[in-house]
């Protein structure tokens, strides 16, 4: 197939570039402001939703932020580079990811009705423990800037691949963007906004995916007999170097990503107790034809025997490439921007709620208890701005996309047997549960520097897991998780 | 196929909005009502169609391997996302209902 069908399109000037992220900034601020003005009164509804989020935006809010500029960009490169086996890798496992969350959510939001954030739990799990606490508040602010900056990146990468804007201009620009509107509403401007996105994602990826096969002569039988030809493993998912490269990495990554996110537990503990479980099953399963459908750009890519170099060496901008050079109308291209621009801007706004929340509880609330209702509120909002102003510093710094997300996914899996262990195994202790994050950290962190993804990552679960098992085996005591419901509501909702 | 999936994505769009409408509407009524919220955790588990999504997408990407014509399963799928999430607001009962 004849690459020179690829080239740049004129009419995508910085002016449009600028024009979609404000446009859509501002339509995100017009909702929220409605939606602080109907729903937000204090610091209870900004990071809970007042425990009433329904179905319907429980379930569209949760693909939202789970739809990371990774599921829309990296879907395509994963096919890119390694083929249908890593279009599978990248997606079983993700939406897998989602749904694993329905025991512990069951589990937790049962047991202890009135709690706001994962760290609360541990506080309670483990005696109050202050080591215990601030790991996994630490490790909850760290996961939620690496959110916030990941996702900047992406509208980088996009903005400047599409519109030729400047890539550190694009992320100051998204950041304002995003956080203009997240600072009103809290979580209910993260629902409804995540939610429009999921419609702002979903049916303009369909619509974009489709035209690309219809410009191309002889569509998707084309595409395929072309990517059969360059190598046949490309239409197979039994690529065992796939797998060993960064599908098994991925996975238990993924699984760290949900169980050890405060995004998703801000989620359990803000939407309906009787709809928790079915949110979770739900998105966890609509999620799946997102990256389905933008992987298929990924073919497209390998039929047409496109190098890395023609879109700038990193294969994250392969889908941004073909969407805006193949010849597609103005208008779908800038669709495919709304698609990206959407899965970043919701994934951020609901990463900067998460971080609202474990403001409020986790620091406010445990260190100056005395702290009052409107200080906190106060307080709450402008730590929403602190995360995006930190996470954009760092982004400016320039750091690797692919590197940081893997860096950021091995060290959330050091946490992530201990955390499912302190919910599930009653003779889960203290001692095991810190041991096991510090071990995992210390001896698996430089296994994963010196032997690689795939055994540093067996190795951290491995080390987290074992520690806790030994510990919990020697310790002998049994927690009553059922306890819990004695823990009352932190930031309860004052009278009126 | 593009004319097809342009067409269903508008009366997709129109079906999720409407459930938008609806599921903002609830969430209003709720919010003035200040009724209190049941806390019961349904007993369900759904590990038999969590299972059975995973194996589906799995299905699907492999399908897109042996047949030209699976490589639109994904942009179709698509667009059961955004009408699933539509029928998730009309799916939701209000409190106390």
């Amino acid at each position: 197939m004849d690459k020179s069908i690829f080239a740049a399109m004129p009419s995508l000037t910085p002016t449009l570039g600028y024009a979609s992220m404000i446009g859509l900034g501002l339509f995100s601020l017009a909702l929220s402001y409605a939606v602080k003005t109907l729903l937000v009164r204090n610091t209870h509804d900004f990071i809970i939703a007042d425990r009433r989020v329904g179905f319907g935006f429980g379930v569209g809010s949760v693909i939202a932020v789970w739809t990371w500029a990774m599921a829309v960009m990296m879907s395509s490169a994963m096919t890119y580079q390694w083929g249908l086996s890593g279009l599978f890798w990248f997606v079983v496992p993700n939406g897998f990811a989602v749904m694993a969350m329905i025991p512990f959510a069951r589990i937790l939001r049962k047991n202890m009705p009135e709690g706001y954030t994962i760290s609360e739990f541990i506080e309670y799990r483990f005696g109050r423990s202050k080591v215990a606490t601030a790991i996994v508040t630490v490790t909850m602010i760290f996961g939620i800037i690496l959110e916030i900056l990941i996702n900047l990146k992406g509208t980088s990468v996009v903005v400047s691949t599409v519109f030729g804007i400047d890539w550190k201009v694009a992320t100051v620009v998204g950041i304002i963007c995003v956080l203009v509107y997240s600072y009103f509403g809290g979580l209910w401007t993260s629902v409804m906004t995540g939610t429009l996105n999921t419609l702002m994602i979903t049916v303009p990826a369909a619509i974009v995916v489709a035209a690309v096969y219809a410009q191309i002569p002889g569509g998707s039988e084309a595409v395929f007999n072309a990517a059969g030809a360059a190598d046949a493993r490309n239409l197979s998912v039994l690529r065992p170097d796939a797998a060993a490269g960064f599908g098994i990495t991925l996975a238990f990554g993924l699984l760290a990503a949900t169980v050890s996110d405060q995004t998703f537990w801000q989620k359990v503990w803000a939407i309906k107790s009787r709809d928790v479980g079915r949110v979770f099953l739900w998105s966890g399963a609509l999620f799946y034809p997102i990256p389905i459908c933008l992987g298929m750009l990924g073919l497209v890519g390998i039929a047409y025997g496109l190098k890395p170099a023609d879109f700038g060496g990193d294969i994250v901008a392969v889908g941004p490439y073909i969407v805006s050079h193949i010849g597609l109308g103005l208008t779908l291209v800038l669709l495919y921007v709304l698609v990206i621009l959407a899965a970043c801007y919701s994934t951020i706004d609901g990463a900067s709620a998460a971080l609202s929340s474990v403001v409020a509880v986790d620091i406010v609330k445990r260190y100056f208890p005395q702290t009052s209702e409107s200080s906190l509120f106060v307080i709450t909002k402008l730590s929403v701005l602190l995360g995006g102003i930190v996470a954009t510093l760092i982004v400016l710094s320039g750091l690797d996309f692919t590197t940081l997300v893997l860096t950021t996914y091995a060290l959330k899996t050091s946490i992530l047997l201990p955390l499912v262990l302190s919910i599930l195994w009653p003779k889960t202790n203290m001692v095991g549960f810190v041991g096991g994050i510090a071990l995992a950290i210390a001896v698996g962190m430089p296994i994963y520097a010196t032997a690689g993804e795939l055994i540093g990552t067996l190795s951290i679960v491995a080390i987290s897991g074992l520690t806790v098992l030994i510990a919990g085996l020697i310790g002998g005591k049994d927690f009553d998780l059922g306890g819990l419901r004695r823990v009352t509501d932190e930031v309860s909702a004052p009278a009126e | 196929m593009y004319m097809i999936i342009t067409i269903i994505g508008i009366l997709v769009t129109l079906f999720f909005l409407a459930g938008f409408w609806r599921g903002l509407q609830n969430a209003i009524a709720e919010y003035r009502s200040a009724a209190p919220e049941p806390t019961d955790v349904p007993d369900y588990g759904y590990g038999g169609l969590a299972a059975a999504s995973v194996i589906a997408s799995a299905v699907i990407i492999a399908g897109a391997g042996f047949s030209p014509s699976m490589i639109y399963a994904g942009p179709l799928l698509a667009l059961v996302t955004a009408a699933g999430c539509g029928l998730a607001f009309f799916a939701e009962r209000k409190s106390g209902a």
